[in-house]
């Protein structure tokens, strides 16, 4: 029976273990500690690395135009931005979606993002400099800035997209998909794919690649909550290359439990975007489902085969 | 993954079983029961308001160090007055000449007195030998306002008590006796002169004892009335008063209240001879007085250096007090991080760094949490648009932290600074906040605010303070800190609860509510 939601307030822990959902601690003890080494971590935590493990495999991923690693480099940099109408900068060691600046076109001196802001050389060069200081990395650290390609969102999330780009997270399991969503920025996640602030997240068939139901600040929701657009019946194309480029990185990294970020390209196929080493659990929410049964499920194939 | 659990459960045991066994071997072995052990040190707080705003000059008598008295710290506070410290005249007991200064709104004298009770005495002591020059002795057996050995009815109560075979020490005892069975004990504002009381037969503390000196007196026994305190635990000290009596060479106490003859407990604390009052001035010159008593931790061996075991580094209560109360403070420190874990790892709630709400707990525990609380808005308000205007600069992080940090320091400095001059905080406990926490906690704040949304930011601030709250009700508790500090073998319980949460797979509080709708999903 399907409860009245207003009145639903809480769900008592049997109803949550019966429905196989994890917690960060579980996810911590069961899947992170066991599965994944922390020697690893630097080649997830820092997307200089991911880039480079990508290339050296030829596994696809947005064009690199430059990396930043002193002081002494922005200048050079700033200059390689003349060529460029559109691109994105972000800290290497970043999280969050924190730290990162898209240009989205250029007239003459003046830089715009996404949502049409003006940049001026100046804030772009203080940007940069924030990064290098280590103030959006995860430990403090001093930091490096990348400059990439602005990826087009693919034409198939028109409808869905209001700011930022939409991407895929795959979670894997000893290298075999477990659970999937598509994460997408809105208004109040400032154009940021990270659900936790406030981006929808929108569950995929792993078998299709089809869209059901999604997920709002942790609350089951069926359209996009800022042009209420429905989120389910959307096929993602080319969904078994996604698949496949998300379980060769994950092969690469050594990660047993990894969530990997992909983007679809408006004229390209699937690209990295990123790995994370500490998937969040609100994917549980977007796909109506725990994580526990296709673990356990993942488990019996693996011994069978 | 169960072999962890359980090895981590079986390492929590272990800890638990020695931290326990450590802790009923010492019990056993090495600390004395709490009578012998505890009531050794004492805090003497002075608090003195001068309400007249014209010149004029007081005396306030002070404790002073003696053969079991030993005063190891003082400190001394004063505003609007001027303090010159000296020895009366007869007594040779040390006193404070107070002179407030015309035009300052109130004169304040405060005075906090660390006294440690030598412990190699018994509870009760003998006094010294004395000499009594001729002068002296006529002095205390002369005839006063109140101690009026003059009055008829005086030599009549005393016919009653001697007869002729007695010798004086016999006639003494007699005297004690009589003050201390027949005359009742009298409210506060009962007769406090020795007539009325003899007469009536009930009197106040001071009337007993002005009645026992009188009958000394009278049978050429010099005596003397002693003000002082008896030293518990109390925010409001009031004045006890004894009798000396000059006899056999010595000063020997007799309290008529409590019944002590010739010899008084330790913790009697003699503050005067000379005088009824510990403070003395003109009656026209308004003051208001106030004293307070706090037992301090101290042990036996931290005085005499006799008792030097190797348990003993085990026992911190051995520690000078001054550096117990760090100790102290330090060992509560682990106990705030313990309530953060919980809150984090079992409730959920998310709080800006792991250990800021302990810190800044701790900047609470000495100060007064009221102004406080105040002091901490204020410079994190002030830090904050500091950190906002210096946004639109576009500093780099280390410069612009540096900025933030000198910004607090001055913020905080400033205001307790204020605070003070407009007389609402005691000057002896102003607050200082660790200010790299404060710092960080701004930057936080901003960070967060820009980031994630205000909202976020606030409801991250709040949960903080939360916590913080919490850890301050537990650190503030006074045997926890008494607890921690005498059996420090409580970290062990400490680390072993640690490692159960550590790990704890189960689903924290919050996700029950994170989680509430994925159950509204039939199952299938």
């Amino acid at each position: 029976m399907v409860r009245s939601r207003k009145l639903h307030f809480w769900s008592w822990p049997s109803e949550l273990r019966r429905n196989g959902i994890t917690g960060i601690n579980s996810r911590n003890i069961d899947l992170i500690f066991p599965l994944n080494p922390r020697s690893n971590y630097a080649l997830v935590d820092n997307k200089a690395l991911t880039k480079k493990l990508c290339e050296s495999r030829h596994i696809p991923a947005p064009e690199t135009y430059a990396l930043i690693q002193r002081f002494g480099d922005i200048k050079r940099s700033i200059d390689l931005l003349f060529g460029l109408s559109s691109f994105i900068i972000k800290p290497t060691r970043g999280a969050g979606g924190r730290g990162v600046l898209a240009i989205a076109n250029r007239r003459g001196n003046e830089f715009n993002n996404a949502k049409g802001e003006p940049f001026s050389l100046e804030q772009i060069r203080y940007h940069i400099s924030t990064i290098l200081s280590g103030l959006y990395s995860l430990s403090g650290h001093p930091d490096q800035a990348m400059i990439e390609k602005l990826i087009e969102p693919h034409p198939v999330f028109n409808g869905l997209t209001v700011a930022g780009t939409p991407d895929i997270r795959i979670v894997i399991y000893k290298t075999t998909p477990i659970m999937s969503m598509l994460r997408l920025p809105t208004k109040s996640s400032k154009g940021r794919a990270n659900l936790h602030q406030g981006a929808a997240g929108v569950g995929i068939d792993l078998e299709t690649g089809i869209t059901c139901g999604g997920v709002w600040r942790d609350r089951l929701s069926d359209v996009h909550p800022d042009t209420g657009a429905s989120l389910s019946g959307l096929m993602i194309p080319r969904w078994k290359d996604v698949l496949t480029i998300a379980t060769q990185l994950s092969c690469a990294i050594g990660l047993q439990y990894v969530g990997v970020d992909v983007l679809l390209d408006a004229d390209g196929g699937p690209l990295i975007l990123e790995a994370n080493a500490r998937p969040g659990l609100s994917i549980q929410i977007a796909n109506r489902c725990g994580l526990w049964p296709r673990l356990r499920e993942t488990n019996l194939k693996l011994c069978l085969s | 993954m169960i072999s962890r659990n359980r090895a981590a459960i079986l390492t929590a045991l272990i800890l638990i079983v020695a931290g326990a066994l450590c802790a009923w071997l010492r019990i056993t072995y090495t600390l004395k029961p709490a009578g012998s052990q505890g009531g050794r040190a004492w805090r003497l707080t002075y608090d003195i308001n001068l309400s007249s705003t014209r010149e004029g000059k007081i005396r306030v008598a002070l404790p002073d160090s003696t053969s079991y008295i030993r005063i190891y710290r003082e400190t001394f506070s004063h505003q609007g007055i001027w303090v010159d410290l000296l020895r009366n005249k007869r007594t040779r007991g040390r006193e404070a000449s107070v002179v407030s200064m015309a035009g300052h709104k109130r004169g304040r004298f405060f005075a906090q007195f660390d006294i440690y009770l030598t412990p190699d005495q018994q509870s009760k002591l003998p006094a010294a030998e004395e000499k009594l020059s001729a002068n002296d002795r006529a002095y205390y057996l002369r005839a006063e306002k109140d101690v009026q050995i003059t009055a008829p009815g005086l030599a009549n109560i005393l016919n009653q008590l001697a007869n002729e075979q007695m010798t004086k020490t016999e006639l003494l005892t007699s005297i004690f006796d009589y003050c201390a069975e027949n005359i009742i004990k009298g409210e506060k504002d009962i007769f406090s002169d020795a007539v009325n009381t003899l007469e009536h037969g009930i009197g106040n503390t001071l009337g007993r004892a002005r009645a026992m000196v009188a009958l000394c007196r009278l049978s050429k026994i010099p005596a003397r009335v002693v003000a002082g305190f008896i030293l518990e635990n109390t925010q409001e000290a009031q004045v006890h008063y004894w009798v000396e009596a000059f006899s056999q060479k010595k000063w020997l106490s007799y309290d008529p209240e409590n019944g002590y003859s010739a010899q008084l407990p330790i913790t009697f604390l003699p503050i005067t001879r000379d005088s009824i009052d510990i403070v003395r001035g003109p009656d026209t010159f308004g003051y208001q007085s106030r004293y307070s008593i706090r037992q301090l931790l101290a042990s036996t061996s931290f005085v005499s250096s006799e008792d030097n075991q190797l348990w003993n580094i085990v026992d911190l209560t051995r520690l000078p007090p001054s550096m117990q109360e760090i100790v102290s403070l330090i060992l509560l420190l682990p106990l705030a991080a313990l309530i953060t874990t919980i809150f984090r790892n079992i409730i959920g709630i998310q709080t800006f760094g792991t250990f800021t709400p302990g810190l800044i707990a701790m900047g609470f525990i000495h100060a007064d949490w009221r102004t406080g609380t105040l002091v901490f808005f204020i410079v994190l308000s002030v830090g904050i648009l500091v950190r906002l205007l210096l946004n639109k600069l576009q500093l780099l992080m280390v410069a612009r932290l540096s900025i933030v940090l000198t910004m607090a320091v001055l913020c905080m400095v400033l205001a307790v600074s204020v605070l003070d001059y407009l007389s609402l905080t005691p000057s002896a406990s102003a607050v200082v906040l660790p200010i790299v926490i404060l710092t960080m906690m701004i930057e936080r704040f901003n960070i967060i605010a820009e980031e994630d949304g205000l909202q976020n930011a606030l409801k991250t601030f709040a949960t903080t303070i939360l916590v913080a709250a919490c850890c301050f009700l537990v650190m503030k508790v006074a045997w926890v800190g008494r607890l921690s500090l005498i059996f420090p073998e409580v970290q062990l319980f400490n680390v072993a609860i640690l490692l159960l949460i550590g790990r704890y797979s189960g689903y924290r509080l919050s996700e029950i509510w994170r989680f509430r709708d994925i159950t509204q999903i039939p199952f299938n």
